[in-house]
């Protein structure tokens, strides 16, 4: 008798999960280096409205820029039977495995915000213009500074690909300004505190800075917060990203300008082409795709929201 | 004979006086090196040696100084706080949280005053810092293992309360009783920087708790020989307790600190804090094992891990040499402790004579 009812209720069991996965939708894995930067926050939220709009589940998970973090959440993602991974890798070269990985097991990956070298793995690589988006916000700051002057630049964690892509598109625009001089520059991690820390003490040690350029627009509110400390006036800041804390001090005249990333518009892209993807078996785009930076100053600032340009 | 007596006592007597003067010379060390590179600097940065830029470097310093002030107590008494960085963050947070967005009380949102949101973040923290307690002095939890719990605990916490996000805009409109809040971390009074008041102000109350009264003395106690100390009628377990509130309510200054100079509460803020305290402490020569040590030491090695920051950005130098200078100063500053204890040991027994020879 026994040995009949257990097999009954185990039949039942797997009637009841084979149900499950026959109206079960298929599960859009999101994997984002962060939930605390409102960047990649918006990134994110954005891919999994946009894949729950098309009926996926989904799953959101942080890496925290740690590439073995991400691989654990990528075999996550396998043992979960994942149809899709959105994913803003942790480091183009430490990603490599991760992504190949999950393509051997069949499952796409679609990266944004940061490529990979190799290319053939991932269905799509997203990412924004970050060159574009630097030598545009570099050349506004040349506007807004005296003829000559002296500046200094806060640079992002510089293992960090974007940093190094962000710091040079900035001097190959402002190392041909001959009245424009560098005389210092300190990375301050991408964080705000420690943005306005540096800050105070390079207006220490250079009083003539007359501008401010850094690569992230935490790292320029810090900066914003050490000039109005310092009770100066006048000083030029400009950033990148287009947060809308940045955005809230260009309206305020704390800020000139950043470099829009559109993010939100990265994310809704990367899914729907998961989409194409999974229904048709081809994204009907090029693997890597570049989508360039808007440049947001005062005079256009109305027009932009969280990481995307409003109607 | 008897001038063959004279010569050793005098070779004694030699040899005691110098062993004096290097021990002398070895516990003021941090004092040297941060004079050493305070001179260095005012040498090769021309602003370095300004009042003004003396008033920002104190107030960059008194971020880790009052971590280090805090952890001083709980290092004393054996133990150690890895989580009074997230605590910081977790204090930012919540005094952004009350500025931004008031106290729900029956049904409505309550826009406190800036002394209410003040008081709320101190309540948190405190709570907190009893839990660090009492994990470690009732339940048993090494320091290590229980801290490094509150430690992610707490900046869960941080990133919950505001779903990752930061609050921003904390200086408020002036028709708000919320403004006032930028003054804690962005006012001076007499010309000095209004966290390095809290700074000074904590200093004085903690090296007087640690001199004066019997708290401190148990606190020494404790960390000395715990078991001698249960034994003389010290109440172990509130002691310790005690430390890790007084810990957790410096971090809290610190999040206030923080959070008020940048008008913004990030939830990442304080990251890594607790090893910049730590490396304060040890540099200021207070033993990691507990019962030896000062506040004043603390102070001063929260001093050179500042000037040493400041410094080499005044100068220039690259973020990744930033971390190996700083990295090879707290080992050089280690090991220098070793050969103290090792020195001391060796000439303790010589210097009691020349001084029972002094007396006799």
């Amino acid at each position: 008798m026994m040995p009949w009812r257990m097999f009954a209720l185990g039949a039942i069991l797997l009637m009841l999960t084979g149900c499950r996965r026959v109206e079960g939708r298929k599960l859009v894995f999101v994997i984002v280096p962060s939930q605390d930067n409102p960047f990649f926050k918006a990134e994110a939220d954005a891919a999994a409205a946009e894949a729950q709009r098309l009926g996926y589940a989904t799953r959101v998970e942080a890496h925290d820029d740690d590439a073995y973090r991400q691989d654990n959440l990528i075999d996550a993602a396998i043992a979960s039977n994942a149809s899709a991974i959105v994913l803003d890798n942790a480091g183009s070269d430490s990603s490599v495995s991760a992504v190949r990985r999950a393509a051997v097991k069949g499952i796409p990956v679609f990266l944004v915000d940061r490529e990979i070298e190799i290319s053939g793995i991932a269905k799509a690589q997203i990412i924004a213009d970050n060159d574009q988006g630097a030598r545009l916000v570099a050349a506004e700051f040349v506007r807004s500074m005296p003829r000559k002057g002296d500046y200094a630049e806060l640079l992002g964690r510089e293992s960090d690909t974007n940093a190094q892509i962000r710091t040079k598109g900035f001097h190959a625009v402002l190392d041909r300004e001959t009245g424009l001089k560098l005389v210092s520059a300190q990375s301050a991690n991408w964080s705000q505190s420690e943005a306005f820390q540096k800050t105070e003490t390079m207006l220490q040690a250079h009083p003539s800075i007359a501008g401010i350029i850094a690569g992230n627009d935490t790292m320029a509110l810090g900066a914003a917060a050490a000039v109005k400390s310092a009770g100066l006036n006048g000083m030029r800041i400009v950033g990148f990203d287009g947060s809308p804390d940045a955005i809230a001090a260009i309206r305020a005249g704390e800020m000139q300008a950043t470099s829009l990333q559109p993010a939100v518009y990265i994310a809704r892209m990367a899914v729907d082409e998961a989409d194409r993807y999974m229904k048709s078996g081809s994204t009907g785009a090029p693997e890597r795709q570049i989508v360039p930076c808007d440049l947001v100053t005062r005079s256009n600032a109305t027009n932009y929201g969280n990481f995307e340009k409003l109607r | 004979m008897n001038s063959v007596v004279q010569t050793l006592t005098n070779s004694d007597r030699l040899a005691s006086s110098s062993a004096r003067a290097v021990l002398i010379l070895l516990r003021a060390r941090a004092f040297l090196v941060l004079f050493l590179l305070l001179a260095l600097f005012s040498w090769m940065a021309p602003a370095f040696l300004t009042a003004n830029n003396f008033s920002i470097l104190a107030k960059h310093v008194a971020i880790s100084a009052i971590l280090a002030i805090g952890m001083t107590f709980v290092v004393l008494t054996g133990g150690i706080d890895l989580s009074v960085g997230s605590v910081a963050g977790l204090g930012g947070m919540i005094a952004g949280y009350v500025v931004t967005q008031g106290i729900a009380f029956s049904g409505t949102n309550h826009f406190s005053s800036v002394f209410v949101a003040v008081v709320a973040t101190f309540a948190v923290c405190l709570l907190v810092g009893a839990l660090n307690g009492w994990l470690v002095a009732k339940v048993g939890i090494a320091p290590f293992i229980a801290t490094l719990g509150t430690l992610y605990v707490a900046r869960g916490a941080a990133l919950l309360l505001s779903n990752g996000k930061t609050f921003p805009n904390l200086a408020g409109a002036p028709d708000q009783p919320r403004t006032g809040f930028s003054t804690i971390g962005q006012s001076c009074f007499i010309h000095v920087p209004t966290p390095v008041w809290i700074m000074a102000a904590l200093f004085v109350f903690a090296a007087f708790v640690a001199a004066k009264t019997p708290l401190g003395r148990h606190v020494y106690a404790v960390g000395g020989n715990e078991r001698a100390a249960r034994l003389a009628g010290i109440r172990v377990p509130r002691v310790k307790i005690v430390s890790y509130i007084f810990s957790s309510l410096c971090a809290a200054c610190v999040g206030l600190i923080i959070a008020s100079q940048l008008e913004a509460a990030h939830p990442a803020t304080g990251e890594t804090f607790e090893l910049n305290a730590i490396a304060a402490v040890v540099l200021g020569g207070t033993s990691l094992m507990g019962g030896r040590g000062s506040v004043l030491g603390s102070l001063i090695g929260a001093f050179v891990i500042g000037v040493l920051a400041d410094g080499l950005v005044m100068l220039g130098v690259s973020e990744f040499w930033q971390m190996v200078i700083k990295g090879l100063v707290i080992v050089l500053a280690v090991a220098v402790d070793q050969l103290q204890s090792r020195l001391q040991a060796k000439f303790l027994p010589l210097l009691l004579r020349s001084s029972s020879q002094a007396g006799a």
